[in-house]
């Protein structure tokens, strides 16, 4: 029923997106110009962050169905091999960036080796424990790897993490106005990221993942290989992710362990929720609505974790499609009720003719 | 030699009898249910915060503040049925099973931060605790250990009887083997998912007391022994009662022997990697059947 559907509109929404992202890459290159608040911006940067993660969550979870827990963990390794290749050999962060990338999809893949072979719940608690000693390994590590000047370093930064291992080149570059040049990186690292997205989604082996999320028997048994599938797009999330990572470090000129920590990972599946699991854009509206309501709850100070953690429970009650799959439902609704009229009337001919 | 491995044995018992009544409280969910809690967490930290609030701040005796733990988290349980569980069972029957999931998630997170909010983030002492240890000869044997792997014990064992031997004890096995089946001979699985959240909050609250009077009262109590509720869960194969119990003794006196051998920092990287080994030769846990799916 929702299959015929939507191959139906399929060109439709094809041309919907265009129009969408076509307005998004226009506001997004007028937003500088809007914007003069360097706090505003600096929270619309870390924003593009969130979305950028989000949506490779989203398209983890939310198209293939691979509930990983571990997406921080994926998002911390890409920035902590950026920062430490920078720190340790001195290279540029431009350099580093990729191989911090590569490296996360390294990791990826171990752990989807590990992991992947199970499904559902499983692979969620055996993602979230690897996430998790990771972040214990680096908080407990206190053996001294390096001496830097008295200061005693460990080699995966402890509790503290890396600091002040080079930058994107922005300062330098444009002085005072650095922070919009980190901006139009970060816009442009997620444009490409939802772009690939899109195009993944849309290929052949993006309705395999699709057809293992939705019945994963019936799939199987028209021949795409469950493992091999899962640990590709396993592998492609991370890349992203890790890339993102790299990023992240670099823009913050800073990498610590509590990115590990797990109300971090709560937001992004929050934003994911919020916005609509398995949506192209829920993501994104996802990322809008809920950046902004941290906005408004710092405010309230002590009471933004409460907040958060009732906006997860209550939008998977009120709406498990996110808001984009309630504005899909409104607008279908809208569709069906003004075509209602004439077809109940056609429905009426058939059967007085069938008479 | 004796005294380190009493003490290794010692440490990894009391811990086992924790792990063990968390992964009970988990599997039995997800056992009859297929639902996954992550908020069991929270629940075990408003145990051990009830036990101090009836007995600390209003002064009654120890074993009301214990009871009260175990009526707050069976409270609590049924509230997660009636406010969160029922409507998403109202949903597609598919999604549930994740969507369950990050809802709870949720819960877990804001029941944690109104801890914090209410009790502040430094640590409490849990005024249920035993002090002293019992000696014999070269050995000593802490109360407090002694009193946890009893309690334990006893719960378990009324656990057991409940399950076993009780008309709700049926239901609740019938509708772990066969949802659909049970509903058809006249259970009413809706009470009977009422009645394992309650019964699993109430073992959350035990749970919570126990944990921590080994260690202090702080808001993040429960997540660390949760971790480990997880992945024995998964290593023993999710919803296997005996199973769990016996996963939780064998990786806690496993971890206990790792953090003597190579210090505290290895003991849960280690289990962990063991745990990994273990699926990757049986993915369904070590006393799990592997489930045939009806499409």
């Amino acid at each position: 029923m929702t299959q015929i559907s939507r191959s139906k509109g399929i060109s439709g929404s094809a041309r919907l997106d265009l129009l969408v992202s076509l307005l998004l890459i226009a506001a997004a290159i007028a937003l500088p110009f809007m914007v003069d608040s360097r706090y505003v911006l600096g929270q619309i940067v870390l924003a593009l962050f969130y979305a950028t993660i989000a949506s490779q969550w989203n398209l983890l979870f939310g198209f293939a169905g691979v509930f990983s827990l571990a997406q921080m963990a994926m998002f911390a390794f890409g920035g902590y091999v950026t920062a430490m290749i920078c720190f340790y050999f001195g290279w540029n962060v431009w350099a580093a960036l990729l191989p911090g990338a590569l490296a996360t999809v390294v990791f990826s893949l171990v752990v989807g080796l590990a992991c992947l072979r199970l499904t559902g719940v499983y692979v969620a608690l055996l993602t979230l424990a690897i996430a998790q000693t990771m972040y214990l390994l680096i908080v407990t590590d206190t053996e001294c790897f390096t001496m830097v000047g008295s200061i005693c370093r460990q080699f995966t930064g402890g509790a503290v993490g890396f600091a002040r291992f080079g930058d994107l080149g922005t300062r330098a570059l444009l002085k005072g106005q650095w922070l919009v040049g980190n901006y139009a990186i970060i816009a442009t690292l997620f444009t490409v990221t939802m772009i690939v997205t899109y195009v993944i989604v849309k290929s052949p082996i993006g309705l395999a993942f699709k057809a293992l999320k939705d019945n994963p028997g019936y799939a199987v048994a028209r021949g795409v290989n469950r493992f091999q599938a899962q640990l590709l797009v396993f592998g492609i999330s991370a890349f992203f992710t890790g890339l993102a990572g790299g990023f992240y470090a670099a823009h913050f000129q800073a990498i610590g362990p509590g990115i590990l920590s797990m109300s971090q990972l709560m937001f992004i599946i929050a934003i994911t929720v919020v916005g609509g699991v398995g949506t192209f854009w829920g993501p994104l509206v996802g990322t809008i609505v809920l950046v902004g309501a941290d906005e408004l709850m710092r405010e309230m100070g002590e009471f933004r974790t409460l907040g958060l953690g009732l906006i997860i429970a209550l939008s998977i009650l009120l709406m498990p499609k996110g808001l984009v799959g309630r504005v899909g439902d409104l607008v279908r609704w809208l569709r069906h009720r003004n075509a209602a009229g004439p077809k109940t009337k056609l429905q009426e001919n058939r059967a007085a003719a069938g008479e | 030699m004796l005294d380190i491995l009493t003490a290794i044995l010692i440490a990894g018992l009391t811990t086992g009898a924790l792990y063990a009544l968390a992964t009970v409280g988990l599997s039995l969910v997800w056992g009859s249910m297929g639902m996954l809690n992550m908020a069991h967490a929270a629940m075990l930290t408003l145990g051990g915060y009830s036990a101090y609030t009836f007995s600390t701040a209003l002064g009654l005796p120890a074993f009301v503040g214990f009871l009260g733990a175990i009526v707050v988290g069976a409270i609590a349980g049924g509230l997660l049925y009636i406010l969160i569980v029922r409507n998403l069972l109202k949903n597609d029957k598919a999604t549930f099973e994740s969507n369950v999931m990050i809802a709870t998630v949720g819960i877990g997170i804001a029941l944690e931060n109104t801890i914090l909010l209410t009790y502040g983030g430094q640590p409490l002492k849990q005024p249920i605790s035993a002090t002293g240890s019992l000696v014999l000869g070269p050995l000593s044997l802490p109360y407090q250990n002694m009193l946890i792997v009893f309690v334990v014990i006893v719960l378990m064992a009324v656990i057991a009887l409940l399950l076993g031997r009780t008309r709700m004890g049926r239901a609740i096995r019938a509708t772990a083997q066969n949802r659909e089946a049970a509903q058809l001979m006249g259970v009413a699985v809706n009470r009977v998912y009422f009645q394992v959240l309650v019964l699993s909050g109430a073992i959350a609250g035990v749970c919570g007391v126990m944990v921590s009077s080994m260690t202090q009262l702080s808001p993040p109590l429960g997540n660390d022994p949760m971790l480990k509720a997880f992945i024995m869960c998964v290593v023993a194969g999710l919803g296997n009662l005996p199973g769990a119990v016996a996963a939780a003794f064998g990786l806690a006196l496993f971890e206990a022997f790792v953090q003597y051998v190579a210090g505290a920092r290895w003991g849960f990287p280690t289990l962990l990697f063991v745990v990994i080994a273990v699926l990757i030769w049986r993915p369904a846990g070590l006393f799990g059947r592997v489930q045939i799916r009806r499409m």
